[in-house]
């Protein structure tokens, strides 16, 4: 503690975070300051009327369905989050272990796939998931009867498609991390008598809890934001914040409503990664305790 | 320069401060003579289709003028982008009609003067000759119409017969659970549905017809198997079945499907109901923004979107086609063109609509159906 606060005495260290304040404040503190500035605002007659007032976050904490949407937005991240993150780990194992002699072609494949622009992606899981699509034509052909995986336009195509959109992040950051474990610490494991399993749980796993760690904030993050896989693949009926905001700024052209609700996902999504961030320390001090 | 009353009075906004720069800095260096010419530049905000170069190139050739697109993808959107100060920007606008009228009691129009474009009037059919009350605000005209069509049941006859239609009613027939497909695009698929409860959503709503609304968007959004923002996935479920009717379209979904052949598929507006009508005619119009560079030049682009040979390029697009108030572009189009337009039916639609216009509660019975599709599922 003693180091870190030396550190930050020192001007050059201090000078040298310039550039990030700088871009930071532009770019993040003030539009921020913008927003919450404009949901004290009205509007009259699709204009912005400089009103200072709280009509709009009263109209905010009144409407249940607001509260509503933004409860499926945060179950929707944290459970996409979660399967991104489970699924992750094996395929990053997989990928430098088990299929080590594969892994550049493998990681080539998946960037591809990354760099695809998501709009073609996601409707191409259109495509792939429709009553008449790729898949019901498969099973069919092979004696399911017709249209028997009835997924899309529902939130499990919804979750199907956020999950693959945001898959990489995790196995990516999971890879990453798994590949700076220094592999003689697995093998004295195993010497000293471990399982394979064991020797995963007991020394890989924890190793790799920084990329893992970081890849679910990412995914966490993003989650909250999506906004093609629910209007496209869940066929909008069960619309996330993303839309509801949209829709607040663009059909109703209500832009302090939209301003206050980009607020409250802000503040959501930073309540649960602060609430997280806690747990990790905690535990993280638990451990070095123990 | 800004227009006044009898003394121009300079009052620069960026454009004009940036040419003004640009032509200061030319002067000085002895490149332009030292008077200022008619505009070089101008900037039109429209839909996809008014950007074709087939439309922008003779013009900017005719006029010595380069015009710059920006597109818009919805219609509150623009206009909220021109309200909030882009107006300084633009010269002319091309949009749905009602933000066009909008324009004037926002204070960002220049009206036009109806007797300047009597000859392009001559040429509508007698529905859009002035005084046309729809892009009219104090007896003052916005804008002029550029495009049209009508809001009904989309059908496939393939799947359905075109009679069960007649109606919205199979909207809540359990039969068609989970074959509708209602379009996200703001207040489109909301009217009809205020139409079929028996309301007329043009006018000013009291507290139980907005709760009628409610209720009507709650019993639709059980039978709602997608509400879809994008065209194509919108068409595409129209063309396999999947969608029985695309609630808050018409001629502008079916159409692009008819020109490429799947003729089955119609737009067709519901009988009236206890008197009311139940379909809906749509339309697009250009304005001028208030304080145009060249004030001149922005009336001759709106002379070219309303003129007959442009009309019938307006008309026939990649993305989607439609009618034209020009009654003398009719001549121009060839049968084909005419049948994919559905022209055979257009009076007929006319006749059993009302037109879309400025909706007095259009704020609530947004917030109603944001409210109605949160707890529908």
């Amino acid at each position: 503690m003693a180091e870190m606060q030396k550190s930050w005495r020192d001007g050059a260290l201090r000078l040298s975070t310039l550039p990030l304040l700088v871009l930071m404040g532009l770019f993040f503190v003030i539009p921020l300051i913008m927003t919450a500035l404009l949901s004290f605002q009205g509007t009259q007659y699709y204009r912005l009327v400089w009103t200072w007032d709280l009509n709009v976050w009263t109209d905010v904490f009144s409407q249940i369905h607001y509260w509503k949407i933004m409860w499926r937005t945060l179950t929707m991240a944290l459970v996409c989050t979660l399967l991104c993150t489970v699924l992750a780990i094996p395929i990053a194992y997989g990928m430098l272990h088990r299929l080590s002699r594969w892994s550049d072609q493998i990681t080539l494949l998946m960037v591809f796939a990354f760099l695809t622009d998501a709009v073609l992606k996601t409707f191409g899981w259109v495509l792939f998931l429709d009553r008449s699509g790729v898949l019901n034509g498969t099973l069919e052909s092979i004696g399911f009867p017709p249209a028997a995986v009835n997924v899309l336009f529902s939130p499990n195509a919804t979750m199907i498609g956020m999950v693959y959109n945001l898959l990489p992040y995790t196995i990516f950051t999971t890879a990453l991390s798994m590949a700076r474990i220094d592999r003689d610490l697995v093998l004295a494991a195993r010497d000293a008598g471990a399982t394979r399993l064991r020797a995963f749980v007991e020394v890989t796993l924890p190793l790799a809890k920084p990329g893992i760690w970081a890849g679910a904030v990412l995914v966490f993050v993003l989650s909250l934001g999506v906004f093609l896989e629910p209007k496209v693949m869940g066929g909008g009926t069960s619309p996330l914040a993303a839309e509801l905001i949209r829709q607040s700024f663009e059909t109703r052209v209500n832009w302090p409503l939209g301003a206050a609700l980009t607020l409250v996902l802000i503040v959501i999504g930073a309540a649960v990664l602060a609430v997280a961030g806690a747990l990790a320390f905690w535990q993280a001090r638990r451990g070095s305790n123990d | 320069m800004k227009k006044t009353k009898g003394i121009p009075m300079f009052s620069p906004n960026r454009r004009t401060f940036l040419q003004g720069m640009g032509a200061a800095g030319l002067a000085g260096a002895g490149l332009v003579p030292g008077r200022a010419e008619a505009a070089t530049s101008m900037k039109f905000m429209c839909w996809e289709g008014y950007d074709s170069p087939a439309i922008i190139k003779p013009f900017e050739k005719a006029n010595d003028v380069s015009v710059s697109i920006d597109l818009i993808t919805d219609s509150p959107g623009g206009f909220a982008k021109l309200a909030a100060g882009a107006w300084r920007d633009f010269d002319v606008v091309a949009t749905d009609s009602p933000w066009v009228q909008r324009m004037g009691p926002a204070g960002i129009a220049e009206f036009l003067d109806d007797g300047e474009f009597a000859d392009v009037y001559e040429d509508f059919y007698p529905q859009f000759r002035a005084p046309f009350a729809p892009l009219e605000f104090e007896g003052k005209t916005t804008g002029l119409p550029t495009r049209w069509g009508w809001v009904g049941p989309t059908v496939n006859t393939k799947f359905d017969k075109l009679e069960t239609w007649r109606s919205y009613a199979p909207c809540f027939d359990p039969a068609y659970r989970d074959k509708i497909c209602v379009l996200d695009w703001g207040d489109w698929p909301i009217m009809p549905m205020a139409l079929y409860a028996g309301i007329d959503p043009y006018k000013e709503l009291d507290d139980k017809e907005l709760n009628e609304i409610r209720l009507v968007l709650r019993a639709l959004f059980k039978n709602t198997r997608a509400v879809v923002g994008d065209l194509s996935v919108a068409q595409k479920g129209l063309m396999d079945g999947s969608f029985r009717t695309l609630i808050g379209g018409g001629t502008y979904c079916t159409s692009a499907l008819r020109k490429d052949g799947q003729k089955d598929i119609m737009s067709i507006v519901p009988e009236p109901k206890d008197g009311l009508n139940q379909g809906i005619i749509w339309m697009e119009a250009g304005g001028v923004v208030k304080d145009p560079v060249d004030g001149a030049k922005a009336n001759a682009l709106l002379r070219t979107l309303t003129s007959p040979e442009v009309a019938v390029e307006l008309a026939w697009t990649e993305a989607t086609c439609n009618l034209v108030p020009s009654q003398k572009a009719e001549a121009l189009f060839t049968d084909e063109q005419k049948d994919v337009l559905q022209m055979d039916y257009m009076w007929e639609a006319w006749d059993k609509s009302h037109f879309h216009n400025v909706a007095p509660n259009m704020d609530q019975m947004l917030e109603i159906w944001s409210q109605e599709l949160a707890a529908a599922n």
